[in-house]
């Protein structure tokens, strides 16, 4: 590293304000480097970021679009929260969104025009079954044949949308229409009773069923996390998976049972969509969202804590919707994308700067800890035990 | 199974696979280093991207076009891979979160998707195509002369490459210091390999030849654009590099498998085989899971393990 | 110290060495040093110290932990630059900035933690990172031939196509000292080689330094154990508390081992030994295994045919070179790993295999090596890691919360009663090793255990450290508590112990009384020799 001007010192507490304020940098970094991608591309920066803005928040409707978009990125972000601050890595939202979506979708059409209050729980739990069902196939080869998370969920991602396309194009399933007029000229999913519709509150703004079921998630997941024992096994666990088998704590069956978690919130998520928004199964429109993805930065972006992503989500949920409303006027395709994945970026650079501080220079200043830790450290490396043997 | 369909299968194959190669061996030799690099997929596309676009603008001969082409498509990974390095060799970020990151950025719904948008690239069809060869004039080899003769340059390039790392990875004082530092770099850094430095330059390399892989989409298989034109190779990739117990020749094998297995559905069905194209479609990645599980779970352990320190972050003071 | 006093010190410091360097020119010396003095923040670890060895001798650096051997060597091998001081090669100064700068000078050290590649073979991590030579090709038939002939001239015994990871400690440290040779080592500077080796494959190393001797080059053997540098050296320096306290030649005169002992600790006395039970396993049997056998992941067998007892405030030592089944033993007592077969059971109540929870709940306590990482969550606060087996019990939550008030209160407590220097909210890394070892042991002996399970309870910690950590065992077993102390520091065992088992291979050679044990007899045991010898006394057990 001679040739970086810079070095990395080795911190035994970071301050406190670093944690809650690197997030906003994170984000104010992100927008700098898309403002010089634009620059570069030959566009105006402040212009599109000030169309952005009112699109994301300020025009009519906009905020409610806001919190449209926002509300699968809650649940796909609590999904990726939950997982990976147990280092699990459950890169497979999006396709558990989508099984999910299919079987909410199957439930609510075989219950027609029966009460709201029979179809919205009986969509959500088959949504749930959904997600969990799609989650479990990874979860179980990973704790029963030791096979890494990350290429299988992320493989059955690639599966799951082939599955919806054949219910809905290649077939004649039980999810596809084959009576309106518009399903004739192009192949799209059964509709819902408007029964069945999922319900909306608020006045001006509306804000979807699915937001508010998030939301109880969030808090939720947060008291079950910080004070709960199960919250804290998993914290052990996270920590160093040796500690946690040697405090008892069955380690296999926690990771089952946080896959299983992730996945029902995806599943969540699925029935939401499928509820709340499009009524119907969308192959198409599902594919192209990339919700798992994007939930995994807006869970990165609040450190994974839940009630933080319920904020991430608002922020990113706007940028997403932004995207949606003025791309094609000057927004070039893709600008949303590559913020996103610089604010992950970023934030995955910055978890550096809690265990490390920057160190302009070569030299180390001396240690300022104290004597004690310094001279046992010292003694480690010695690691004698200390001791002559019996003469 | 009569013998045109056999060389159509194995042409297949190496048309397919010559992506899964190249970008496998280079997110080989990066996980060799103990890199894990799970950005391969975006590497690929904005290769793809930025190799079809130069190809697109360039005037002047097709050879020149092509070959600058390569050239951009390759410095493109390579820059992107640098800053990944940075990111997880010097900031010591998680890689698997950084790894997604750099596939959000870059990947489908990203920079290779603006720069796609902002070049119009999906507007024409492609002005070149990298031409075939034959050498050594043995083309009309009844089976052979197909596979072995007529083939385009990255496809050559692709074999010459699966021999140099094989001898560099075990003939060579470089290749031997990178199998130490992907096992164990405390001992390779205590016995003086700079092990920042291999894990940059291999990582580099590895991103440079996603790239080229990229490139083989647009310039290669069929010369136009379309969004996510890589359609998750670069994870397949990912998951050769695991199948194959990280060596080079294995992969090749591996890769050509996949490559049948890609074209399968589309040659089945032309020949009247009448099954949903879903389930083809399917057949890579549900191939990928049973290899990586048979390889994790079973014959794989022993002698045939990953690098000892692939996806954790070096440092001097920590270790 | 205040930052403007240090730097007077330094500069004083500075006056001294160039009187020092002055006064002692060290001509005929292959590495020499002058006046070395190195500060940490309120540590003076290298205080004046003159130190040299002439080629062709063995040249001894005794001292106790914490006397400053490790400092020195480190400014010997440019790991660290003396504050003051000077280091000579050849009696030319010289002022390493890196190890690779000491390498190029012919200096090597053999630390205590190899710097080998497991998966590579013998030859490979010989050359590794050896640019000097060989060019871009690695010649692997060439280099195994280089490497086997110096094996042959120091009667190394290793193949140098072996993989190391199939390797014994002792034959990886032969790959260590090769791989010094190899690159051209004049100097060769061994940190406790010894600790990791039976006694017999001790002296397999002694035969290669003298060869190493005799050829001319020069070997500083660091060590505490008086035997040993009697043994094999032909000089001795003798460090205590930084400074230099003494030198012989163990040629010329004929040294009294209680002489060096008093240069080295300054005092007469070691440890105290433990008054020993009257009658050591007569009491009721708190453990009993019998027949006990584990495997490891790859199917191995790690034990075979365990038979132990351990009665109530019984230490038993259990003594082994690393690696031979110590740690599958612990484990599988302490429920972390299953048994293949057998039975354990805890005062005559069979437990189950591999249930963690099971043996907790029923009182067995365990202090495991690994203290950071297994034995404590290092991200985890100190209340966290106090209540990491507790968090169950009934009085620390209500239905499936937890309170967070009552562990910090009882973590409190404990912090308090063990004297731990930290908070509740600390975390486990920011501890010192003693301070994280009586985090463990907190948790562990409060816990109330019948039998408590401890393995290499005091490695890596200061002396200080080290009697704290000992008394705490030899309180708990005057309350009552079966231990089972497991260490590769057979002198700790000799201290503690009242009985002495010995493990080699997974199997149990033999159990002898700690009072009457020989330690020609229990390395012969530690090698998988002959039961015979010691049955009489291995027949008490059963």
């Amino acid at each position: 590293m001679q040739w970086i001007e810079f070095r990395l010192e080795k911190r035994l507490e970071p301050p406190r304000w670093l944690g809650p304020s690197m997030p906003f940098i994170a984000v104010s970094a992100a927008l700098f480097l898309g403002a010089v991608i634009l620059l570069v591309s030959g566009r105006n920066p402040v212009v599109i970021y000030q169309r952005m803005f009112q699109a994301a928040f300020t025009n009519p409707g906009a905020l409610s679009a806001t919190l449209t978009a926002a509300t699968p990125l809650l649940l796909t972000g609590l999904a990726a929260a939950v997982a990976f601050r147990m280092r699990v890595w459950n890169i497979g939202a999006d396709g558990q969104l989508m099984i999910a979506a299919v079987l909410a979708a199957g439930v609510g059409i075989a219950l027609g025009e029966r009460s709201i209050a029979i179809s919205l729980p009986a969509m959500l739990v088959a949504g749930v079954i959904g997600g969990v069902a799609w989650a479990l196939i990874p979860a179980l080869l990973r704790a029963y044949l030791r096979t890494s998370e990350v290429l299988t969920t992320l493989m059955l991602n690639y599966v799951a949308p082939l599955i919806l396309f054949y219910l809905i194009i290649d077939s004649t399933s039980y999810w596809r229409d084959l009576e309106s007029p518009s399903a004739r000229v192009f192949p799209q999913g059964k509709t819902l009773a408007e029964s069945d519709f999922w319900p909306e509150y608020g006045e001006g703004i509306s804000v979807p069923f699915g937001l508010v079921v998030g939301v109880v998630l969030a808090v939720l997941l947060a008291v079950l996390l910080r004070s709960t024992r199960l919250g804290f096994q998993m914290k052990v666990a996270a920590d160093s998976e040796a500690a946690g088998h040697y405090a008892g704590i069955r380690t296999v069956r926690l990771l089952i049972l946080v896959m299983v978690i992730s996945g029902a919130l995806a599943g969540v998520a699925g029935a939401s969509q499928v509820g709340d928004f499009s009524h119907r199964i969308e192959p198409k429109a599902l594919q192209f969202a990339t919700y798992g993805y994007t939930g995994i930065a807006v869970a990165a972006l609040a450190r994974y804590n839940p009630l933080g992503v319920v904020l991430s989500a608002f922020l990113v949920g706007g940028m997403t919707n932004a995207g949606f409303a003025i791309q094609g006027v000057d927004l070039p395709l893709g600008l949303i994308g590559l913020i996103q994945g610089l604010i992950l970026l970023l934030v995955a650079a910055s978890e550096v700067s809690s265990r490390y501080r920057f160190v302009f220079g070569r030299r180390a200043r001396p240690e300022p800890h104290g004597t004690e830790p310094l001279r046992e450290i010292d003694e480690q490396t010695a690691a004698g035990t200390g001791q002559e043997a019996a003469p | 199974m009569n013998e045109t369909l056999l060389v159509t299968l194995l042409a297949a194959g190496v048309l397919y696979g010559t992506p899964l190669v190249l970008a496998g061996i280079g997110e080989l030799f990066a996980e060799r280093s103990g890199v894990m690099n799970l950005g391969v997929e975006a590497m690929m596309l904005m290769g793809a991207a930025t190799a079809f676009w130069t190809s697109q603008s360039f005037d002047g001969p097709g050879w020149i076009a092509l070959t600058v082409s390569l050239a951009v498509a390759a410095a493109t990974g390579t820059a992107l891979a640098a800053i990944y390095a940075f990111t997880v060799v010097t900031l010591r970020a998680s890689q698997i979160v950084a790894g997604l990151a750099l596939l959000i950025l870059g990947g489908a719904t990203g920079l290779s998707s603006y720069i796609a948008s902002i070049g119009d690239l999906a507007r024409d069809t492609g002005k070149h195509r990298l031409p075939d060869y034959d050498p050594f004039g043995l083309a009309d080899l009844p089976v052979v002369g197909p596979l072995l003769f007529d083939q385009n340059i990255l496809v050559y390039g692709s074999w010459a490459l699966v021999v140099i790392a094989s001898l560099y990875l075990y003939r060579t004082r470089p290749g031997l210091h990178l199998r130490a530092v992907g096992e164990d770099p405390k001992s390779a850094d205590a016995m003086g390999v700079n092990v920042v430095a291999y894990r940059y330059a291999h990582t580099m390399f590895g991103g440079a030849m996603a790239g080229m892989a990229g490139a083989y989409y647009t310039l290669a298989i069929a010369p136009n654009w379309v969004d996510n034109i890589t359609a998750g190779a670069g994870w397949i990739a990912i998951a050769l590099v695991i199948t194959s117990f990280w060596r080079p020749g294995l992969l090749l094998v591996g890769a050509y498998l996949f490559g049948i297995v890609t074209s399968l559905g589309f040659t089945l069905q032309t020949r009247g085989v009448d099954l949903p194209s879903q389930i083809f479609s399917a057949m890579p990645y549900l191939l990928t899971i049973v290899a990586v599980v048979l390889v994790s779970s079973g014959w794989g352990r022993g002698r045939l393990h990953p690098p000892g320190a692939l996806g954790d972050p070096y440092s001097r003071e920590d270790a | 110290m205040q930052p403007h006093e240090y730097m007077e010190d330094r500069e004083m410091l500075k006056m001294i060495e160039e009187s020092v360097a002055d006064s002692a020119p060290a001509g005929s010396s292959a590495l020499a040093a002058r006046g070395i003095t190195k500060a940490f923040p309120g540590v003076l670890a290298n205080d004046r110290i003159d130190f040299d060895v002439v080629p062709g001798e063995v040249h001894a650096l005794l001292g106790e932990n914490g006397s400053g051997k490790t400092t020195l060597c480190k400014i010997l091998t440019g790991l660290y630059r003396p504050d003051a001081g000077l280091v000579l090669v050849d009696g030319q100064p010289v002022h390493f900035r890196s190890p690779a700068e000491a390498y190029a000078a012919g200096i090597f050290m053999v630390h205590q933690h190899f710097s080998l590649v497991g998966p590579l073979t013998v030859a490979e991590n010989v050359v590794l990172g050896w640019t000097r030579e060989g060019g871009f090709r690695f010649n692997r038939a060439d280099v195994e031939d280089q490497v086997a002939a110096v094996a042959e001239r120091l009667e190394m015994h290793v193949d140098p196509r072996a993989q190391i990871s199939r390797l014994s400690v002792g034959e990886r440290q032969r790959v260590e000292i090769l791989k010094a040779l190899y690159r051209g080592a004049r100097t060769l500077i061994l940190d406790e080689p010894t600790t990791v080796l039976t006694p017999q494959e001790a002296d397999q190393l002694f035969i290669s330094l003298r060869r190493m001797a005799d050829a001319g080059e020069s070997v500083v053997f660091i060590s505490h154990k008086l035997d040993e540098v009697s043994a094999l050296c032909d000089r001795v320096t003798v460090l205590r508390q930084g400074r230099t306290s003494g030198s012989a030649d163990l040629r010329e005169e004929r040294v009294d081992a209680r002489g060096l002992a008093r240069l080295m600790v300054g005092r007469d006395i070691h440890f105290e030994r433990r008054s020993r039970l009257a009658a050591a396993g007569e009491g009721a049997a708190v453990l009993e295994m019998s027949g006990v056998s584990a495997v490891d992941e790859d199917g191995s067998r790690v034990l075979t045919d365990i038979e132990l007892s351990i009665g109530a405030g019984e230490i038993l030592g259990l003594a082994g070179v690393a690696g031979n089944g110590q740690l599958a033993l612990a484990e599988v007592i302490t429920g972390v790993r299953p048994s293949a077969s057998g039975d354990i059971a805890l005062d005559g109540e069979p437990i189950p295999s591999g249930d963690v929870r099971a043996a907790v709940d029923r009182g067995i306590a365990y202090v495991p090596e690994d203290r950071m990482g297994t034995g404590l969550a290092p991200g985890l606060s100190v209340a966290d890691n106090i209540a990491l087996k507790a968090f169950r019990r009934p009085e620390y939550g209500r239905g499936p919360f937890l309170s967070r008030p009552r562990i910090e209160e009882r973590t409190n407590v404990l912090i308090t009663e063990f004297d731990v220097k930290g908070t509740v909210d600390t975390l486990a890394r920011q501890l010192s090793g003693g301070n994280a070892q009586r985090v463990v042991l907190a948790r562990e002996i409060s816990s109330q255990p019948r039998l408590l399970v401890v393995a290499t309870p005091t490695r890596g910690l200061d002396v200080s450290a080290m009697e704290t950590i000992r008394g705490l065992l030899i309180d708990a077993a005057d309350a009552g508590v079966a231990i089972l102390l497991i260490s590769e520091d057979l002198g700790e065992i000799l201290d503690l112990a009242d009985r002495v088992a010995v493990i080699c291979a997974g199997r149990i050679q033999g159990v002898l009384d700690a009072e009457e044990a020989d330690v020609e007899e229990i390395g012969l045991l530690m090698m998988g020799g002959s039961v015979e010898r010691a049955e009489g006394t291995a027949d008490a057990v059963d």
